[in-house]
């Protein structure tokens, strides 16, 4: 198998090997050895906590970058929603999306459709669903590899249904093919992210059929480019920006968490974010303990992809803009109403393939060889001080009692453990007496 | 003949603990994966453990819960101390339940406990006598076809 593609480099020289990077990931998938930070591919999930930790700037999302958008004829902006809800006062919507024109798209995409697509599409695909309980949404990729990693019971709950983002990308590439008789794979699908994982969810899905996308920018890296822009363009009252971004207020409730709620308002609906709650939720449908709700809505970071590692703005004052912003509009347009009308029926929403758990390291050899190494595991585990300090580059004592077992580390790595503070030990001890 | 047991695991569960109901299962679920097991196996594992706890929390005042690992099969085994079963082949039958419409507001109890165990174990078990307790058997083979 391939190495995993993942969202972010930890770069080795600018590394201190400070340790904050491995006490908050929360899939325990970094270790500090010889003063510097790795990852396990396959146990990261993207969440991307890891390079907000991170003082010395060590690690880095990877997103495209403008100039990879030059090998195409036809560049469509597919914003996340929550772009719209990053910028001062003044900076209107048509501003953000003349800027996006500005730095080199060609079009701007309002998935409005496809958001209230997918919604009816969910809403359909729960009333027929006869398998195990809740279904669990798919729109944040993070949650997504962490049912893969950690819950791999439940990937049968992650809906088979692509996130709107997904359907936007293709049907941007049908729709200007079409118009502009430009073939498909020469019009880039772009989407602005709030995250890094969006970005993997592109290289690497993880239902392992290609992306309709083509790849992401994250919302801090057109900042600036779509402030300037707007600043030229209040300079010049005589020339207001032409595009019309955003039709109705469908596609910023998506954002707001009330968007599925009002469609699947006589279902049993969850909606849940930030990792730390979403694994307490997860805990309790693994213990059976949830068995009533149907469908989980979960994004990684707290308050959805509002707080997204590469937005710009205070993720409460994005909240607030896009509320104003949302009651000002119409709730639903006719365009948008009609274009649904007109594509659901025909719509392909599946994955494709389905989604499959991701096996994780140190599951080699037959069956009595991994029980030994658990168990040794278990007995390694007495042997150390249960502190949780982190010194010997594991994030717990546990995790360090599992890298001793596959042979991934020394006990005498652990501080208590090491061979100064054995040898200092014997050298206090008293003498027997004769 | 029975083939060496590779791992022994005995677990307490508490009647009326309806707070840590759920954490043997959890802990069984949290072995099997750390061992690398199939993931089907480790589902089914976890709804035999879960739902023989749940009686226990409903029912009994305490049980033992003895898991046993080896290489063909898995076997758990729960042995409490509850009022016991008059009518087994009733208790079997899907939907019966005595529980309180309390523990059924709590999602506890809908008559799906033991006879769902039954559907998830190649092997079952199950002996009662009452006054005295219950012991329930279930094995899920590894290589299942
Ligand atoms: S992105 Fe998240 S899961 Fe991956 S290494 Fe960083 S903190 Fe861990
Ligand atoms: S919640 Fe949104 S911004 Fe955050 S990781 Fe998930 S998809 Fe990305």
């Amino acid at each position: 198998m391939s190495a995993l593609a993942h969202g972010f480099r930890i770069d080795e020289e600018k590394c201190q090997g400070c340790l904050a990077c491995m006490r908050v990931c929360p899939t325990h998938a970094i270790r500090v050895r010889q003063g510097r930070a790795r990852y396990t591919p396959e146990r990261c999930i993207d969440c991307g906590v890891c390079l907000s930790s991170c003082q010395w700037g060590a690690i880095a999302p990877t997103t495209s970058s403008v100039k990879d958008l030059c090998g195409f004829k036809f560049r469509v902006a597919i914003p996340s929603p929550v772009l719209f809800g990053q910028f001062p006062a003044g900076i209107s919507p048509a501003h953000i999306s003349q800027g996006l024109l500005m730095l080199g798209f060609d079009a701007v995409w309002d998935f409005a459709v496809e958001i209230s697509l997918v919604d009816r599409a969910i809403k359909e695909y729960l009333e027929n669903w006869k398998g195990p309980l809740p279904l669990i949404s798919v729109a944040c990729p993070v949650v997504v590899r962490l049912v893969q990693v950690a819950y791999p019971r439940m990937v049968d709950q992650l809906i088979c249904i692509q996130p709107p983002r997904e359907i936007a990308g293709r049907e941007a590439k049908r729709r200007y093919s079409g118009e502009l008789g430009i073939p498909r794979d020469q019009i880039a699908a772009i989407h602005i992210t709030p995250c890094q994982a969006k970005t993997i969810s592109i290289l690497e899905p993880a239902e392992r059929v290609e992306s309709n996308l083509d790849g992401t920018l994250g919302i801090s890296e057109v900042y600036n480019a779509i402030v300037a822009s707007a600043n030229t363009m209040k300079a010049e009252p005589e020339k207001p920006p032409k595009a019309v971004p955003i039709r109705s207020a469908a596609l910023l409730r998506s954002c707001l968490g009330d968007g599925l709620s009002q469609v699947l308002a006589h279902h049993r609906y969850l909606h849940v974010t930030g990792i730390s709650n979403i694994t307490q939720v997860f805990d309790d449908i693994e213990k059976g303990r949830l068995r009533n709700v149907e469908f989980v809505e979960a994004h990684s970071c707290w308050s959805g992809c509002a707080g997204g590692n590469l937005t710009v703005a205070n993720v409460y004052v994005t909240l607030s803009k896009m509320q104003s912003l949302l009651d000002r509009l119409p709730d639903m347009d006719r365009e948008t109403l009609a274009e649904v009308e007109r594509r659901y029926s025909t719509e392909d929403f599946g994955l494709g393939r389905p989604i499959l758990p991701r096996p994780a390291r140190g599951h080699s050899g037959n069956l009595s060889e991994r029980v030994r190494a658990v168990r040794e595991a278990e007995a390694l585990l007495t042997k150390l001080p249960g502190l949780d300090c982190g010194l010997c580059g594991a994030p717990t004592c546990k995790e360090m009692a599992k890298d001793v077992s596959i042979g991934d580390a020394l006990l005498s790595e652990c501080i208590y453990h090491s061979n100064d503070l054995q040898r200092s030990r014997e050298s206090k001890r008293i003498p027997k007496e004769k | 003949m029975e083939s060496d047991v590779l791992l022994r695991k005995t677990f307490e569960v508490h009647g009326l603990d309806f707070d840590k109901a759920g954490e043997t299962s959890a802990e069984v679920k949290a072995i099997l994966s750390d061992i690398g097991m199939d993931p089907d196996i480790i589902l089914r594992a976890g709804v035999v453990t879960f739902e023989a706890e749940m009686n226990v929390v409903m029912y009994a005042a305490r049980a033992t819960v003895i898991f046993t690992l080896t290489e063909e099969d898995l076997s758990i085994e729960v042995v409490d101390d509850g009022p016991g079963i008059p009518d087994i082949e009733l208790a079997l039958q899907e939907g019966y339940s005595t529980a309180s419409d309390e523990m059924r507001e709590m999602g506890f109890g809908y008559g799906m406990g033991l006879p769902n165990i039954k559907k998830t174990s190649d092997r079952f078990e199950l002996g009662s006598e009452v006054g005295k307790g219950t012991r329930l058997l279930s094995v899920i083979h590894l290589n299942a076809k």
